[in-house]
């Protein structure tokens, strides 16, 4: 029984139906229709959906509206006064306080009423006051600094000059780097491109959008980690007043569908079997989300249940349950590699030392959760509004399973609110939202719930490594060998690629003479692993730099000469044929060497302090495509073999320049995620057109508009996107020269565009307007338009079996230096500094380098302290929320220090290279490294929980050695 | 995640409310702040038919100081709690537990009432209230009866509140002299955690230096806050020191009933009790004004 209730929200009277049980947010967004408060959990542990009532900051998910009526609400869309921003508005967007933008609308408010309270807070205060708020891109720095930079705020939202010195960002050498005027700001620190929208709730994500006659659809997940479905009774939920359809296993295309092309192993529904829980197996529309997801719990469906396996190895041993005929012995994917000698290379080894390593079950969680809209139009023609990494696969995975030409389907990516990987595939709800619209004729949205997120899964591999090592008398390595057993969970996703990814791109980081790797990746009754942030490499990573650092601790060397002495070199190929362009490694150990005063530390702390070295780096962009040969024409077109060759493009950009010259329309396909692609690309392409980035626009949300780009993965946007939007750019300055040669009366080939200008080269006072020849070219030719496109280059790996995995155009390098405090009574971890310096090429947006590697940090730390997707014994996930899986707050995130180091990479475009996933690698290893040294036990399993720092100290102190050792003492 | 379709009903009187108790079946959940409820039922934790909100009940509200005790109306929010100068000086502890709770959001929410009612075994004023002798007062029909904190709380989610019963208030008594108290608890991460272990110690020191008095309260390592007895007497009587409460501690760990979940093993809890225990004594002493050997 809906009731009408007046609401004052940002001071304006609204009177909508609402209904007794309606939350505060849902009448906000829905009714109301304010949508930059956002939805990310329903249960009050993300903050996203903060609003400030009666200036206090509330979950609004968690107050019922009726509850709310005779308050003052303010959302985010009322904090700006008339179109001028408030000072923290305006902080976030120049302190970079703002990434994929999710949790901004919250951590403004939060903001905002702290200040509000205390227009002078300490940064602990600031703490307390967003420690709701969870943040996934930002790693809170720029947070940080956005609110500490509000300083004597005032209460009409602006700041009286400060009272305090602002803190300032300490600088490394190559930081802000004086741009050539303002130009296309290469190499400056501009804020983002869509940082405006983001902080006043005017950015559009999937969910934020109402079609009309949209409908909405929900999917049931299995309750049961493995069995076969028998049967599925829907006519309950069908008689369901507001019903309006039902879909299971029989009415989905019989088409499976996945990730790497050679093992799609996923039906929509499931057809036959159920392999973990939330596995999907039927799905209802109806006309509200209440609705369908009230249906769901009136579809009975009959299993029959088989034994279930949950550990990787009990998968591989006979007789255990498989989960599908094709993979015998339940073996996704095994890798054996081996390169130069491996056993000759222990044999002449000093010292060999071998550990076990185990990883942890982590979950992207990005703050979005995913949602997508599918909508016909009448000839034909698909348009899915969907919130992914990967716009174009998404499109190609449409049709095939669709069976649809590529071409009549349209993908619109809308502002994403974070991937980190978990936005790399083509999700159930893409495919039922498309069969269920097609069906009803009118538009459909599905989103997943925070707790189907964990369900759908596809986060790291869990990963279980046996390590060898062997190096001479100064520590030399001479052999390494490897065995990883990886969790796949229960169908196949990227994890072909992250097998060969764990063994592959070690050897890009120290120079390994003979290498040998033994990887399974094992099916077993859990959701599906998939890709995420340095897709496969940190675990290994984490592993590896453990176990350099103690074979440096065996032999007496210091961690980083150990490093030093096995750092790889610029301009080398690799043992596994990978080949290396620029390198400055050493830099990069020198730099956090200096910065941290290692020397002066190391060995040196009081009990319960440590410190730790950890190093790592990424591919620049994969080397070639998920699927092979060429871009697809239809379902109908078979596999085609592996070439050595790309065989189209991976990146293509088309520049538009406006009639009067004035402006210029970017459109390419890269994915925003919230990492900054916009903003670098703008940037790129300004510089290349040589006028200002602010005149500038970028449409890269619409398939229609903008052509392929493969997307948001393996950290390829900035070279290979990059490379495509400044090649279009130089297409038209090339296109402009004959026009200005005539305006400039001279020969094409000295005219330089510069800072919207053109100009003869060495005398600037010859010059004409950048516009002006623009316009001249549109006058006698019509549109003026660019378009550049990207391949890697041909050849990229070796020839053996699974070589293509890790090739790159080029790598990066980082070093970190973590920072810890432990409470050695509870085994409590408090990461207080970290360090990181970054080879990342030349940067283009300083800013957004920092913000990447701020973010990597946190997350990293996070995930080796304290993240871990937990399963119980029938392999139910026991933490599918954000309360019990715990990301950190920004109470538990370290001060970071990013910086950089001059590198020039010849294949990246400005000389530039990836940062995004790179600056995740060193930082598992720095943070274990740090707590090794600060407790004087090494805990090898992730996440490094206080209770097994705990064991590890009790088991020390009880071992005979130790007692010995006291009883000498 | 959707509310079910509950008959939801609003009270703005504690006789209104005792009418809608009364009508309404046995199965009926009182809202009040709504942090726990609401997530409970969106998880479909807890069904029920009806839910009767008591935000509006002005007879609630308020934090008042009467003859030197304490007098915590239940609507009052954690951050009212925090923020208000009555629970300067002798109160501070509570101010303490009420600061470490949840975040903001939640705390400008969460009411003192249901904090108790709710009777989860990680909540975190509880143990402290108990540690300050705190007494709960429950209205209903019949009027108002008053139970010390301890005797409320019965198990896991279970209370002394009948289903015509209000939780109305919490009254603390002055501390007397020399009395001191704090609490102490683990939390997984810093930001919004969930106790893992928490003790909270209320002391009241003699002139000559002893422990008189000692109340040690064990949390999240039970159904409901636990009073370790044995703890308690080893230190009464005795001169505070390191020593002492090292013994208080083992004695403690023994006597914690915790469980295992994916927050930490039962053991793993033990071993916290006897830190958590050793902090909060200490701290609890030094706040008595006297000295730890």
């Amino acid at each position: 029984m809906s009731i009408a209730v007046t609401f004052l929200v940002n001071g304006e009277c609204h009177t909508v139906a609402v209904e007794p049980f309606d939350t505060l947010v849902d009448v906000l967004r829905d009714k109301v229709r304010l949508t930059g408060t956002k939805k990310g959990c329903g249960v009050g542990d993300c903050g996203a959906c903060t609003v400030l009532l009666d200036g206090k900051p509330v979950n609004s998910c968690l107050v019922l509206a009726l509850d709310a009526a005779d308050a003052s609400i303010t959302t985010i869309e009322g904090i700006a006064k008339d179109g001028e921003l408030s000072a923290v508005q305006k902080a976030f967007i120049s302190e970079g306080g703002t990434q994929c933008g999710y949790c901004t609308p919250g951590m403004i408010l939060s903001a905002t009423a702290l200040l509000e309270r205390k227009p002078d807070p300490t940064s602990d205060e600031i703490k307390d006051a967003l420690a709701g708020n969870l943040c996934r891109c930002t790693g809170y720095s720029g947070i940080m600094r956005s609110v500490s930079r509000c300083s004597n705020y005032q209460s009409d939202g602006t700041c009286a000059k400060p009272s305090h010195p602002l803190p300032k960002r300490d600088k490394s050498e190559s930081d802000y780097r004086p741009s050539s005027g303002e130009c296309g700001s290469v190499g400056v620190s501009i804020p983002r491109v869509d940082a405006g929208d983001k902080v006043t709730g005017r950015a559009i994500y999937t969910n934020d959008i109402a079609l009309p006659n949209t409908v909405y659809g929900k999917i049931l997940g299995s309750p049961i980690a493995h069995g076969y479905v028998k049967k599925v009774d829907t006519s309950k939920a069908e008689a369901l007043p507001g019903v309006l359809a039902v879909l299971t296993g029989k009415d989905v295309p019989d088409t499976m569908y996945g990730v790497s092309p050679a093992r799609y192993d996923e039906y929509v529904l499931a057809r036959d079997k159920v392999r973990h829980v939330g596995d999907e197996v039927a799905a209802v529309v109806a006309v509200d989300e209440r609705t369908a997801e009230a249906a769901l719990e009136l579809i009975d469906v009959e299993y029959e249940e088989l034994p279930a396996v949950l550990d990787p190895y009990e998968a591989a041993s006979e007789g255990a349950p498989l989960l599908h005929e094709r993979y015998k012995r339940n073996i996704n994917t095994h890798v054996d590699q081996s390169f130069g000698d491996v056993e000759a290379g222990f044999a002449e080894s000093y010292l060999i030392r071998e550990e076990t390593f185990t990883g942890n079950h982590i979950y992207q969680s990005p703050l979005e959760p995913h949602a997508t809209i599918a909508t016909w139009e009448h000839d034909g023609t698909l348009v899915l509004y969907t919130s992914t990494q990967v716009p174009h696969y998404v499109q190609y995975m449409m049709a095939h399973v669709l069976h649809i030409p590529l071409g009549k389907i349209r993908v619109i990516r809308p502002t994403v609110g974070g991937g980190f990987g978990g936005k790399a595939e083509t999700t159930p709800l893409d495919l039922c939202a498309a069969i269920f619209s097609k069906k009803l004729g009118r538009p459909v949205k599905m989103v997943y719930s925070r707790e189907e997120m964990f369900h759908h899964g596809r986060g790291r591999h869990k990963q279980h490594m046996k390590f060898k090592i062997g190096v001479d008398r100064e520590g030399v390595i001479q052999s390494f060998a490897s065995e990883i057993y990886l969790d796949g969970g229960a169908y196949s996703s990227f994890g072909v690629a992250t097998a060969y990814y764990a063994g592959s791109v070690l050897p890009t980081l120290y120079r390994f003479p003979n290498y040998a790797y033994d990887g399974y990746r094992m099916m077993t009754n859990k959701p599906a692993a998939g890709a995420m942030r340095g897709h496969g490499v940190p675990q290994p990573r984490f592993a590896f730099e453990c176990l350099l650092t103690m074979v440096a601790d065996d032999l007496g060397i210091d961690p980083i000469e150990i490093r030093r002495r096995n750092a790889m070199t610029p301009n080398t190929m690799t043992v596994n044929e990978m080949d290396v362009g620029s390198c400055e490694f050493l830099r990069t150990l020198e730099a956090v060497n200096e910065k941290v005063d290692w020397n002066e530390k190391y060995g040196k702390l009081e009990k319960g302090k440590g410190i730790g070295i950890g190093c790592g780096g990424f591919v620049s962009g994969a080397g070639y495509c998920i699927y092979r040969g060429q871009v697809q024409l239809s379902h109908e077109k078979g596999r085609e073999p592996f070439q050595k060759k790309s065989t189209f493009p991976h990146a293509n950009a088309i520049v538009k320049i406006s009639e009067d010259g004035m402006a210029a329309v970017l459109m390419i396909g890269a994915a925003e995620i919230g990492q900054g692609s916009d903003t670098v690309l703008t940037q790129m392409c300004a510089e290349s057109l040589g006028i200002p980035s602010s005149r500038m626009r970028i449409r890269s949300e619409d398939s229609d508009i903008s052509p392929l780009d493969l997307g948001a993965y393996s950290s390829r946007v900035t070279l290979m996107a990059g490379h495509a939007v400044s090649r279009a750019g130089v297409a038209i300055v090339e296109k402009l020269l004959p026009y200005a040669a005539l305006l400039l009366d001279c020969d094409p080939g000295i005219i330089e565009a510069h800072n919207g200008r053109m100009f003869v080269r060495g005398d600037e006072s010859r010059c004409v307007a950048w516009e002006e020849v623009a316009r001249k070219y549109f006058n006698d030719n019509g549109p003026l338009v660019g378009t550049g496109a990207y391949k890697p280059p041909d050849g990229l790996g070796g020839d053996h079996k699974g070589s293509s995995v890790g090739t790159s155009p080029a790598y990066s390098f980082g070093s970190a230096v973590c920072e810890v405090s432990v409470d050695l009574e509870t085994g409590k971890v408090a990461i207080d500094k970290f360090t990181d310096f970054h080879d990342c090429g030349t940067p283009i947006n300083p800013m957004a380098v920092h913000g990447q590697v701020e973010g990597a940090v946190v997350m990293g730390a996070s995930e080796t302290i304290l993240e871990d997707v937990q399963f119980d014994d029938k392999g139910r996930i026991l933490n599918p929320n954000l309360h019990g899986y715990l990301m950190m707050t920004i109470k538990d995130a370290p001060e970071i220090f990013s910086g950089l180091v001059d590198s020039y990479e010849p294949r990246g475009p400005f000389g530039a290279k990836e940062i995004g996933e790179g600056s995740t690698l060193p930082v598992l290893g720095a943070v274990a490294h740090a707590i090794a040294n600060a407790t004087g036990v090494w805990i090898k399993d992730l996440p490094i929980t206080p209770e097994k720092i705990l064991r590890a100290l009790q088991e020390k102190r009880d071992s005979p050695e130790t007692t010995l050792a006291d009883a000498k003492a | 995640m959707y509310m079910p379709s509950v008959e939801f009903h609003q009270a703005t009187t504690l006789p209104e409310a005792f009418d809608l108790l009364q009508a309404c079946g046995p199965s009926t959940r009182v809202l009040a702040g709504g942090t726990d409820l609401l997530v409970d039922l969106k998880a479909k934790r807890v069904t029920t038919d009806h839910v009767i909100s008591i935000t509006r009940v002005g007879e609630l509200k308020g934090i008042a100081l009467d003859n030197g005790s304490l007098r915590i109306g239940a609507l009052t929010t954690i951050t009212q709690l925090d923020e208000s100068p009555l629970l300067e000086g002798g109160f501070d502890p509570i101010r303490d537990a009420a600061r470490l709770m949840a975040v903001r959001q939640i705390r400008n929410v969460a009411t003192i009432g249901g904090n108790l009612a709710s009777a989860v075994p990680c909540a975190d004023l509880p143990p402290i209230l108990i540690a300050m002798n705190a007494r709960v007062h429950i209205a209903s029909r019949d009027g108002e009866r008053e139970v010390p904190i301890k005797e409320f709380l019965l198990d896991v989610r279970k209370t002394a509140l009948d289903r015509h019963d209000i939780l109305s208030a919490i009254t603390v008594p002055q501390p007397p002299p020399q009395f001191g108290a704090a609490y102490e608890r683990f939390g997984l991460r810093e930001g919004n955690a969930i106790a893992v272990a928490a003790v909270a110690a209320g002391i009241r020191l003699a002139t000559d230096g002893t422990l008189e008095t000692a109340t040690i309260v064990l949390s999240a390592v039970s159904p409901i806050p636990k009073i370790a007895l044995q703890a308690s007497s080893i230190v009464q009587g005795q001169h505070p020191s390191d020593d002492l409460f090292a013994r208080a501690g083992e004695a403690a760990r023994g006597e914690a009933d915790p469980i295992s979940d994916i927050r930490g093993s039962a053991s793993f809890r033990r071993d916290l009790v006897a830190v958590l225990v050793q902090r909060a004594l200490k701290k609890a002493v030094e706040r008595a004004g006297g000295d730890v050997l």
